[in-house]
């Protein structure tokens, strides 16, 4: 299989995560709950997990929330900051894990920026939002439909002049792209541990500026006489066992994130995307992309988008198909009634593979 | 002598604190807090020498670190709450 899927989450894992978990199934037993070896041994893994997080992204340890994934994050944010019926921005490339929570809170979305790989036409349109007085602001760094990278800094920079809280979703950007949340002030940066950490599946980390409140309630291993949940973070947002082989192949992803190098990543990503591009369009699919433009490439072929996935996949193309749950990112595109397939490169793919998949998508019905 | 205590009601924060005083070179150990010493259960301590905490409350209020106690041990034996 030549997998091209990593907007779904990354695969293969590096070597050492596979190790660090199963060290962890084997030396760790439930951190924060005792003062024997094996506990200890849970609570540093787990520190560690933070620490490091902390040193990616700009943050303190204690402000590093272990989530199940990137969705769940979102979900502790947005409960925090918006309330219902409330006045939210959006960008135009949303996924369904930042909509739905609103929708579910009957908010009012503010959608800014419709046009794909126009940064200007985002900043101009979130800003006329801001002006017009919106109650927090939700948006993605990076389309997981088309790659299409926001000025994420530069809106984070406005939401801090008018004082507007914010939300960043970081699922397609942490561990490729620069994420920092103290240098941009965001309330909330939610991002899962899968895919551009390169850890395992069920891990996400929530960045947490300040207060924010529980989604769950349940034992902490801390101040156990009070009914009310700790105002300390991370417990406070972190009731039950955490996730120690989780925590340890996350670790274990961004230490190796550290070592291959953020840039080198992104850069390689971005090179095989705009290949894959040009090498689509030359074959007449109708291919989206653009300046700002990260590793992933949507495009359409003169089939059904997951006819043509499911020939690919037969080839032994590992590729998604669809709305990639982000139907108002295919409505801002025009292509929410077909869907698009979606090529994304990941830290381990090469030239090699992409020229293979170029040369099985030959057999694919052009589009013009 | 490790006869000191200053008591978190965070594991992480107290994480924190000993690496932070260890990088100074304050030796120091993460363990649980005694029961008596925390009126809403159960917390996390920083044990060090005597002579050592008040560099270590400087370097954790430094780092932004809040604690929530400490404990000394008079010459009797007997642990007591320090007012800092």
């Amino acid at each position: 299989m030549i997998y091209l899927d990593s907007g779904a989450t990354s695969f293969p894992k590096p070597p050492g995560v596979v190790r660090a978990m199963e060290t962890a199934l084997r030396t760790c037993a439930n951190p924060g709950r005792g003062g024997y070896p094996a506990a200890e041994a849970a609570s540093r893994t787990v520190y560690r997990c933070r620490e490091q997080a902390g040193k990616l992204f700009q943050c303190r340890p204690e402000q590093v929330i272990l989530t199940g994934s990137c969705t769940h994050g979102l979900n502790i944010a947005i409960r925090t900051l918006v309330k219902p019926g409330a006045r939210v921005a959006v960008s135009g490339f949303e996924h369904n894990a930042v909509t739905r929570p609103l929708h579910a809170l009957d908010a009012r979305l503010v959608v800014c920026g419709r046009r794909l790989f126009d940064q200007e036409d985002t900043l101009s349109d979130f800003r006329r939002a801001l002006r017009s007085g919106v109650d927090a602001a939700v948006f993605t760094h990076v389309s997981n439909a088309f790659g299409f990278i926001l000025p994420a800094q530069e809106m984070a920079a406005l939401c801090r002049s008018y004082g507007v809280p914010f939300i960043v979703d970081a699922a397609q950007s942490a561990g490729v792209l620069p994420v920092e949340l103290a240098g941009w002030g965001a309330d909330f940066i939610a991002m899962p541990g899968h895919k551009g950490l390169l850890g395992p599946q069920g891990t996400g980390l929530l960045l947490c500026a300040g207060e924010a409140q529980p989604l769950l309630y349940g034992g902490t291993g801390s101040q156990s006489l009070m009914q009310t949940m700790p105002e300390e973070l991370p417990e406070r947002l972190e009731p039950g066992t955490v996730n120690v082989p989780g925590a340890a192949g996350l670790l274990a992803g961004m230490q190796a994130v550290e070592r291959l190098g953020m840039e080198a990543i992104a850069a390689r990503e971005a090179a095989l995307a705009k290949k894959c591009a040009a090498g689509l369009k030359e074959m007449g699919m109708e291919v989206f992309s653009g300046e700002n433009q990260g590793g992933t490439v949507s495009f359409r072929a003169g089939c059904g988008c997951e006819e043509a996935a499911q020939m690919l996949s037969d080839r032994g193309f590992a590729l998604r198909a669809g709305l990639h749950c982000a139907p108002l990112a295919h409505e801002s595109a025009g292509t929410v009634d077909t869907g698009t397939v979606r090529v994304s490169f990941g830290w381990h793919s090469t030239a090699g593979e992409l020229d293979a998949f170029l040369r099985a998508a030959r057999s694919l019905p052009p589009a013009v | 002598m490790m006869t000191d205590y200053i008591t978190f009601r965070s594991v992480t924060v107290a994480q924190r604190g000993e690496k932070i005083l260890n990088a100074a070179g304050i030796r120091c150990a993460v363990r649980r807090t005694p029961r008596w010493m925390e009126e809403q259960g159960c917390g996390y301590c920083i044990r060090l020498a005597g002579s050592e905490v008040p560099d270590a409350l400087a370097l954790l209020r430094r780092n932004q670190l809040s604690w929530r106690k400490v404990y000394y041990q008079g010459e009797d034996g007997v642990l007591e709450e320090r007012r800092v």
